[in-house]
């Protein structure tokens, strides 16, 4: 295809109808390709994609006014061209050099602009096109290499003029696409800072450059053509580093990831910052530290930062949670006078890596080939392989095959029943995704936390090929990044007192998942100082959450730091400082019914394992019969369930009955009073008794009998009936009816508040 | 509670502007009770017979429970009870899948009939009395074929349900 150039384009909208709908198309493709490749400056990619994104409309029929439509294009492609006349039009081999020189020529405008040389602004400002938000895409470039003649760095470092105001969304932006688009970028962005990880442990590895430079191309591309211009500037000043450090024309070191993870970073920023916009008024401000950062980037001097950008050692910080304020800090020490950043990181350099994303390398990337798919319609085939399933078993438990001459019928539906039941695996493992993108997210979250603390800590994923539910992996993430966070600040001691206890320097937190009957378990390890036993009895004492630790394991006193008065606290620091928000951790963790556990020694370090189910679907429960109805209990809730002897019982006055066992006094809790069953067992002597719920507040539930322990499908009752009070949801059982999930600590609090002495019939009738 | 009632007051205005143009259309005609209803043909999705229905506890006596669709839980009510005519199933019972702003629902009527036409020219606005049920679930009156059909909006008659459903759950929480 022979590149079309802005001049073409021109001419060919001047002989082309609103009609011509197929040369319109070209057209717009053509102009798309012009924005995306680099082929016009930088400063007239926004112009040439809105005559692109103004054009698209015309050719899809949803212009309002064809002709002013036709005119807009035309003021576009006329201001793309004014904006890219009187510059240096040397096409170099490289697009990207040849965008890079462009943005050069911008930065002299803009120092002009900021007063440097007053008598130059009039004639240089008309060149700038007229969108402000150019005027902050050729902001300050200044790598000392190409323009130390033009502008000076330090001159050019405290640029004022430009556009501050916060965006807004553009009126004419494509709200069906944005969603898209930021999903895509997200998912760029993610790789990249994988690659980035990947990058730093392997300064040489190519392939893991241009990954991250395509994905900061993309972003630009699409959101150029987006009209999301604040963001196409700032992946370009990425992507130009990127691109430096691809022609070998600077080396990656660690200043240039530093720069490279913080640019991932705020890209993410302002994707969320689209996000909110688009869901909400449209307005888009400016993240903290946007501008510093886009000034770093830009004025990135090899020479000056190669032993390291000083980033982030803001030490004595006790924010353990770095939100972007702190890029903004340590961004804007940056972007200050010169002297003030010659100094250099400590020099045994932390190397945080994942050894299996470092031996696999990047063959990983591209092996499978995906599709999107929206998760409704991913629900509803799940929801229709379980139909097929009850449907096929009702047919092979059908009283035909009972007299057995139907052996022929009954061989085939013994075949059919297989490929249902491959199916039905299949369609659980379609949801299923693997733990690779989390832990990955996790290597950074080591590295940044001990760069900030000042430790040296190696970190190792194993197992990260495991796969999980795709809605557990979001909730087990924040869980995850509070742990390894305490993990490398609290647990992992200093290199120095390391080596005084006769360990190696260099830390290790190990995180490794794997199978283990029928669960899925993540653990994560570490070699630091150790959980305290004494101090945490000490603290919880005091804390009034036990009495005495008699007679409790190690693992009991240390399950003691997930206790809320735990973390609420003050800073608990002096106890090896586990605790800070651990019981956020618990509940998240429960929320997907995951179960964790400490064992730890003093000395020798922590290890937190985490038992998750496979998939949050499916809820393994207890069918019970109450009268005639059926209720699943969850299984996590049941404790035992037994057949009450009468010596067990007694009533309590005011109090209702109670049953006795070993010890223990606890309410009887009617479930058919409660819900209002007929034909259900009366005296509990003629039920079994379930105990339930947590801790010191069991409750004995009255069922009539138990039918067995299954796994279901637990779905909301539809959103027609809203929260019903007491159930958490239903199930389609054996038999193709519904049968309700108890929510048991909800039903316990719900028997406490109501008065269920006598059934609400007889009440009535009384 | 004021997510609730802000959904009842969009169900409200959406059904207003959707009155407002026109009420002609095909209606699905069903009977409860000797009389014959009307039910817009666009907010049906399917008809099946009546099967076994799991109840709800804690629920207004007119939410029957709820029952499995294809894989899909749908919340059920019983009309009959709902405009208080007693529940009575006979053999010609069944349950009308309703789609109602991306919800499914089903109903539970006596009989369905058929499936009418009628002209606006043949919807008179409901009387303020006297037809036995509350009026405001009536869109109109619709004379087809030589009969009278009250015509539903169905969306009124769900989200009240929804509200008294809610206030019943309210009444025992507290």
């Amino acid at each position: 295809m022979s590149p079309l150039n802005l001049d073409d384009a021109a001419t060919l909208l001047m002989q082309l109808e609103a009609t011509d709908t197929a040369d319109l198309a070209v057209l717009r493709d053509a102009l798309t390709d012009l924005a995306f490749e680099n082929r016009v400056p930088l400063r007239a990619q926004p112009h040439v994609a809105r005559a692109a994104r103004v054009l698209g409309s015309v050719v899809n029929g949803t212009a309002a006014d064809v002709s002013a439509a036709f005119a807009e294009v035309g003021q576009a492609i006329e201001a793309a061209m004014k904006a890219s006349e009187g510059q240096v039009v040397e096409v170099g081999a490289d697009p990207v050099a040849h965008a890079m020189s462009e943005t050069v020529g911008g930065a002299t405008a803009i120092a002009v602009a900021s007063g440097a040389t007053p008598s130059l602004t009039l004639a240089l400002v008309d060149e700038v096109p007229p969108t402000p938000v150019v005027v902050a895409t050729a902001a300050v470039a200044t790598p000392a290499l190409e323009t130390s003649a033009v502008v000076p760095p330090v001159a050019a470092a405290p640029a004022v003029a430009r556009n501050r105001q916060e965006d807004r969304l553009p009126d004419d932006a494509d709200r069906d696409l944005l969603p898209d688009f930021l999903t895509e970028s997200n998912e760029c962005i993610t790789n990249s800072e994988a690659a980035l990880l990947q990058l730093e442990a392997n300064p040489s590895d190519e392939e893991a450059v241009n990954t991250v430079f395509r994905a900061f191309h993309t972003v630009k591309g699409t959101s150029a053509f987006l009209g999301l211009t604040r963001i196409a500037e700032f992946a370009h000043e990425a992507e130009s580093l990127l691109s430096r450090v691809r022609d070998k024309e600077i080396a990656y070191t660690r200043g240039c990831a530093d720069l490279s993870l913080r640019s991932a970073d705020m890209l993410k920023a302002l994707l969320m910052v689209v996000e909110k916009a688009l869901n909400g008024d449209g307005r888009m401000p400016i993240p903290e530290g946007f501008f510093e950062l886009l000034d770093a980037l830009a004025g990135y001097d090899p020479a000056r930062d190669a032993d390291g950008v000083q980033l982030a050692v803001s030490s004595g910080s006790d924010d353990i949670f770095p939100t972007l304020t702190d890029g903004a800090d340590d961004a804007g020490a940056l972007s200050g006078p010169v002297s003030g950043i010659a100094v250099a990181r400590k020099p045994e350099a932390p190397v945080a890596q994942s050894a299996n994303n470092a031996s696999t390398g990047n063959s990983g990337s591209n092996a499978d080939a995906t599709i999107r798919v929206r998760t409704d319609r991913l629900d509803r085939l799940i929801d229709m392989v379980g139909e097929l399933v009850i449907a096929q078993s009702m047919i092979a438990g059908d009283d035909t095959f009972g007299s057995g001459t139907q052996h022929e019928l009954l061989r085939k539906v013994t075949h059919a029943g297989k490929i249902v039941r491959e199916l039905q695996d299949l369609s659980m493992s379609m949801r299923m995704v693997p733990l690779r993108p989390t832990f990955q997210k996790l290597a950074r979250v080591v590295r940044d936390t001990a760069t900030k603390a000042g430790k040296t800590v190696q970190f190792v994923t194993d197992g990260d090929e495991v796969e999980i539910d795709r809605t557990m992996v979001d909730r087990l993430g924040d869980p995850l990044v509070h742990m390894v966070r305490n993990a490398v600040d609290h647990g992992v001691e200093p290199p120095a007192e390391r080596t005084a206890n006769g360990k190696p320097g260099l830390g290790v937190v190990r995180l490794h998942a794997y199978h283990a009957s029928g669960n899925v378990v993540v653990e994560l390890v570490d070699d630091g100082r150790g959980l305290h036993r004494d101090k945490i009895v000490k603290k919880a004492i005091e804390k009034g959450l036990i009495e005495t630790d008699k007679g409790m394991t190690d693992s009991e006193v240390f399950n003691l730091i997930f206790a809320p008065g735990f973390s609420t606290a003050e800073k608990i620091t002096d106890i090896s400082g586990r605790g800070v928000g651990m019981d956020v951790v618990r509940r998240n963790l429960e929320a997907i019914r995951g179960r964790i556990d400490i064992t730890s020694a003093p000395g020798k370090g922590t290890t937190f394992s985490i038992r998750l189910p496979l998939t949050l679907a499916v809820t393994d429960g207890m069918l019970v019969r109450v009268g005639d109805e059926r209720f699943i209990i969850p299984l996590t809730h049941i404790h035992m369930s037994f057949r009450p002897e009468p010596s067990m019982l007694s009533t309590v006055v005011g109090k209702g009955e109670m049953v006795h066992l070993r010890g223990e006094l606890m309410p009887i809790l009617r479930l058919h009073r409660l819900f209002d069953v007929a034909n259900a067992v009366q005296n509990p002597l003629d039920g079994l008794l379930m105990i339930v719920g947590d801790g010191a507040k069991r409750t004995a539930l009255l069922v009539d009998e138990l039918l067995g322990q299954q796994q279901v499908v637990a779905k909301t009752l539809g959103d027609g009936l809203g929260k019903v009070a007491g159930v958490s949801g239903g199930a389609i059982l054996g038999d193709g009816r519904v049968g309700l999930i108890l929510d048991v600590n909800e039903t316990v609090a719900l028997a406490q508040s109501t008065d269920c002495s006598a059934p609400r019939h007889e009440r009535e009738a009384a | 509670m004021s997510t609730q009632s802000l959904q009842v007051m969009n169900s409200d205005t959406s059904s207003l502007a959707t009155l407002a143009p026109t009420r002609a259309g095909k209606y699905l005609t069903f009977y409860l009770a000797g009389e014959e209803y009307g039910l817009e043909i666009l907010k049906v999705s399917e008809i099946i017979g009546l099967q076994p229905i799991t109840r709800v506890p804690r629920m207004p006596e007119f939410v029957r429970g709820v029952i499995n669709l294809r894989g899909k839980v749908i919340p059920i009510t019983d009309l009959r009870m709902k405009f208080g005519m007693g529940a009575e199933d006979s053999e010609d019972s069944c349950i009308i899948v309703v789609q109602m702003r991306g919800i499914q629902t089903g109903i539970v009527v006596d009989r369905v009939s058929e499936v009418v036409a009628i002209a606006e020219a043949d919807i008179e606005d409901a009387p303020s009395f006297g037809s036995g049920i509350r009026t405001e679930f009536l869109l109109g009156i619709g004379k087809a074929g030589g009969r009278v059909k009250l015509l539903l909006d169905i969306d009124k008659v769900l989200a009240t349900a929804e509200i008294a459903a809610l206030q019943d759950a309210q009444a025992h929480a507290d």
